[in-house]
């Protein structure tokens, strides 16, 4: 069977003998005895799977999973303790591991266990990464790592890291804000409370060049309603707001803070203003 | 010598001291002084940009080469003169040239240098009696206003470090990090009766006591630079970066920001970001500012849109990443804000206001405005007036002297229905009203905000339910949904409006707005839903027998309801010039030439350009086709 795992454990008997029993299996194996150098390979490293003892000097297990589950939580992770109370058991299940091995154990019992675990990690990684259907977001799937870790260590950065990710892709899908959820460590649906809280985050797809009408009041006394008229006859907007072609999309926007000369038209990045009703179709020549 | 296009000149990049800011304010070369010959000072504000402020520059540095002597071409903020827009000005004399096309540089160019007297075609005209007012300070609208945050605008570049200290600029600054303890600002400020600019008109002074007064080593300044603060972040950024390090004096804060609500609004950020990095790299921002051991930095923080992250504590949690709903107040963000901390949040307006106050004096501060409601207050002015554009006014002026002075009177055809004030949640004031002076007192006893600081006149095209239909549209869709009175109020009201709008309103409805209006505007938590049903108040206080006509006679007589209304041709003064069927997007307008025209009332979809075009007013507006009522 395929995967790489990571071996932790102070004893070094224990990490070469499960070396030598996974090994030959066709699983491609990395130990080492010192947990603080384990994170640095985690961090570092793709691992499908990390086996971990327990008590350990420096950096014990508890520790050890709660940085795994913090940064790679896609990671499984196995447990080695001979420990094994029944409270000690429900508090390491309770950190989310796959299984765990009491010492001692038979090299039978661990090439089970870990092919056992393997495939519940490929598993799980075939549904995280279902948004396939998304290629996009699968794409940028690195950016978007880049942009996690950037804001992760800053607390209250949750709005930057989605107007980032919303920058790079386009729109926040229901793919893209599991992903940030898992990458901060946050429950997905403090990710959807903001992300269907505040009008700059879209779920929905935009087109290469966004429209945006001023609806504030002093637009709407300039006309900005005639506007919107025009511009929705003539481009053909289906219901998610976007043109045929994906060439443009809209939204109407509760004022842009330029009231003195409604009413205003946003385009991508550029503002217009004292639209003319009659000329507002002209606006969109310049942008192909 | 050809003309040269200046860009912000870089003489102070490094580390300033009080004496090199006395130096620069001597040595700097005032472009409306002339460099040499003369400088043209070309508006880059967003609507002169929209009409081609750039393509002027460069038309202008293209006509320049053949004159002699050095002229320098600058482009500054924005000078409020939008209706007129594009606007340049040349200095020494002040002439002041308006709506233009590039095309016309030349002739400017050729009339104003070469023949040496101002190019007739493109000054300012009288509204009244037609006369050439070439002089920048002889237009009434700008001497009619007192401009003083808005002071530099359109005279200086707004990135330009050199040009912001020639004009006193971090003066105050060093005023108040040498000269001043901490307490003595607070004191200042205080004393001076500036109230926040923001909409509430909070005393800014106590404001700042509260938050210095809390002993907490970790305290911050936000400014919140909302649409509102757009045009002061566009023409003079300094101003409120200064203000802001005073603040962080004042209180004892280290850090600052200006969050900005729209994180795309590329322009602003742009500014903001060069803005301050200037600042850092002259010694206004890090450590040890002007020698005097005090630390102090600012960075940009963004929101995600929405409008109510305007009111300070839903700002404070958008800060923290969170949706952005409001808290209860007390604890204020003074005691408790940002992580906890105590937090002065003060709008940009305001934080402009206090360098002025620090280098001039409470008693200078006072010298305009009244004695509660002292200095100046700055307005986008828009609607049906001729002069719309960004002014600054003494607080006190009356809505009649804004309206019939400063905006230049109605336009054309416009007959003075109302002034709508206070941005989306504001609400009307009257004719018979209309010598309100603008003091925060007088406002609130009108039945209105100073909010967001925007006035919108308002001529009888307006119908004041769907004024009040859009305001509740407004309301329930930025409604943050935490209370609700506000979430569900707006909406129950919003039905009701629509109700009577499209004719099946009844009269007891009126009663039960007034007093659901009422109570979600005592019950709801934050400033935005106890503001914003004061569009309904207002408009049933004021103009209750337009909801009358609209129930009882199902006639909207602005002709905005659709249903409530049906376009008439006057058969008795009908020209039959045919200019309205030329313009009906739908050809239900049909006549003989020079005989009375008829409408098709089947086709008619009531887009009123034929009321808009007729040359005679032969267009009137009837009451609704009685519509089958539901029986069910």
């Amino acid at each position: 069977m395929e995967g790489s795992i990571l071996i932790v454990d102070d004893s070094d008997i224990v990490v070469k003998s499960c070396e030598g029993i996974l090994s030959p299996e066709g699983f491609l194996i990395t130990g080492t005895t010192n947990s603080t150098d384990a994170i640095e390979l985690i961090r570092n490293n793709d691992y499908d799977i990390v086996i971990t003892d327990i008590n350990m000097p420096g950096i014990d297990g508890f520790e050890l999973i709660r940085q795994v589950n913090a940064v790679k939580p896609s990671v499984g992770i196995v447990v080695i303790t001979g420990f094994a109370s029944q409270k000690n058991i429900r508090e390491i299940l309770q950190l989310g591991i796959i299984d765990y091995i009491s010492k001692p154990f038979s090299p039978h019992t661990l090439l089970e266990t870990i092919t056992k675990a393997m495939y519940l990690v490929k598993k799980i990684k075939a549904i995280a990464a279902e948004p396939a259907t998304e290629p996009e977001a699968k794409k940028k799937t690195d950016a978007l790592n880049n942009i996690i870790n950037e804001y992760k260590a800053t607390p209250g950065s949750l709005l930057r890291v989605l107007e980032s990710a919303q920058d790079l892709i386009g729109y926040l899908p229901p793919s893209v804000q599991r992903f940030i959820a898992n990458g901060l460590g946050i429950p997905v649906s403090e990710v959807y409370s903001v992300v269907s809280f505040y009008p700059y985050f879209t779920m929905k797809a935009r087109g290469k060049h966004h429209i945006r009408v001023c609806v504030g009041n002093a637009c709407v006394a300039k006309k900005s309603g005639q506007v919107m008229t025009r511009l929705k006859r003539n481009l053909n907007f289906n219901e998610d707001n976007l043109t045929a072609d994906g060439k443009f999309s809209y939204e109407t926007v509760r004022c842009l803070g330029a009231c003195g000369f409604a009413p205003v038209v946003e385009i991508d990045y550029d503002t217009h203003g004292a639209v003319d009703p009659d000329k507002a179709l002209d606006l969109l020549k310049d942008y192909h | 010598m050809p003309a040269i296009k200046l860009k912000s000149s870089n003489i102070s990049n490094k580390k300033l001291t009080i004496e090199d800011l006395k130096a620069i304010k001597d040595s700097y070369k005032d472009p409306r002084a002339g460099g040499a010959k003369a400088s043209i000072l070309v508006c880059g504000g967003s609507a002169c940009k929209a009409r081609g402020s750039a393509k002027i520059q460069d038309a202008l540095i293209g006509q320049l080469n053949d004159i002699e002597g050095d002229v320098s071409v600058y482009e500054t903020g924005c000078n409020g003169f939008c209706n007129q827009s594009p606007v340049m000005t040349i200095y020494p004399d002040m002439t002041l040239y308006q709506a233009f096309k590039p095309d016309d540089v030349p002739s400017i160019v050729e009339e104003h240098f070469k023949k040496g007297q101002p190019a007739e075609r493109f000054v300012y005209k009288d509204l009244k009696d037609k006369k050439s007012i070439p002089s920048r300070q002889d237009i009434p609208f700008f001497n009619l206003q007192s401009r003083r945050v808005l002071n530099k605008t359109g005279l200086i570049e707004p990135d330009d470090m050199d040009a912001y200290i020639y004009h006193g600029g971090y003066m105050a600054l060093a005023k108040a990090v040498t000269e001043m303890k901490p307490q003595d600002v607070v004191k200042e400020i205080k004393d001076s009766g500036l109230r926040g600019r923001g909409g509430g008109g909070f005393p800014t002074g106590l404001k700042w006591e509260i938050c210095r007064l809390r002993a907490d080593d970790t305290k911050y300044v936000i400014c919140n630079a909302g649409p509102i603060s757009r045009s002061i972040v566009e023409t003079d950024p300094h101003s409120i970066i200064e203000g802001m390090i005073i603040a962080g004096r004042a209180v004892g804060a280290k850090r600052g920001y200006i969050y900005v609500r729209e994180p795309d609004n590329l322009f602003i950020l742009r500014r903001l970001h060069t803005a301050i990095e200037k600042a850092r790299a002259c010694g206004f921002l890090g450590d040890d500012i002007l020698g005097s051991g005090f630390d102090f930095s600012i960075d940009v923080a963004f929101g995600a849109g929405t409008f109510i992250c305007g009111e300070e504590t839903a700002l404070i949690r958008s800060m923290e990443g969170k949706r952005g709903f409001p808290t209860p107040k007390p604890p204020f963000p003074a005691q408790s804000g940002l992580w906890g901390k105590p937090t002065i949040v003060d709008n940009a307006e305001t934080f402009a206001n206090v360098p002025l106050i620090i280098s001039n004096g409470k008693q200078w501060f006072r010298s305009v405005g009244t004695p509660d409601s002292p200095g100046t207050k700055i307005f986008t002015l828009t609607g049906a007036v001729n002069l719309s554009g960004l002014i600054e006014i003494p607080m006190g002026m009356t809505f009649r002297q804004i309206v019939y002075e400063v905006g230049g009177g109605m336009r054309k055809k416009s007959v003075f229905k109302a002034v709508h004030i206070g941005g989306p949640t504001g609400g009307v004031i009257p004719e018979s009203l209309l010598d309100t002076p603008i003091t925060y007192e007088a406002i609130a006893a009108a039945g209105v905000i100073v909010g967001s600081g925007n006035l919108i006149v308002m001529d009888n095209n307006t119908c004041m339910v769907n004024e009040a239909l859009n305001a509740m549209e407004f309301g329930h869709g930025e409604s943050c949904g935490k209370c609700v009175p506000c979430r569900i109020g707006t909406k129950v009201m919003y039905d009701k409006l629509l109700e009577i709008t499209s004719g099946r309103g009844k009269m007891e409805d009126l009663d039960m707005l007034a007093d659901l209006a009422t109570e979600v505007r005592r019950t709801s938590l934050c400033g935005l839903g106890q503001t914003s049903p004061i569009m309904v108040l207002t408009a049933l206080k004021y103009f209750r027998e337009e909801f009358e006509s609209h129930i009882n006679d199902k006639w909207c007589k602005a002709g905005k309801c659709t249903k409530l209304s049906t376009f008439v041709i006057e058969s008795t003064t009908c020209t039959g010039c045919g200019s309205c069927a030329r313009k009906c997007p739908q050809g239900a307008i049909t006549g003989e030439k020079k005989k009375p025209h008829l409408i098709d009332q089947s086709m008619c979809v009531q887009c009123r350009s034929c009321f808009e075009t007729c040359p005679f007013n032969s267009i009137r507006i009837e009451a609704g086709v009685a519509e089958e009522v539901d029986s069910w």
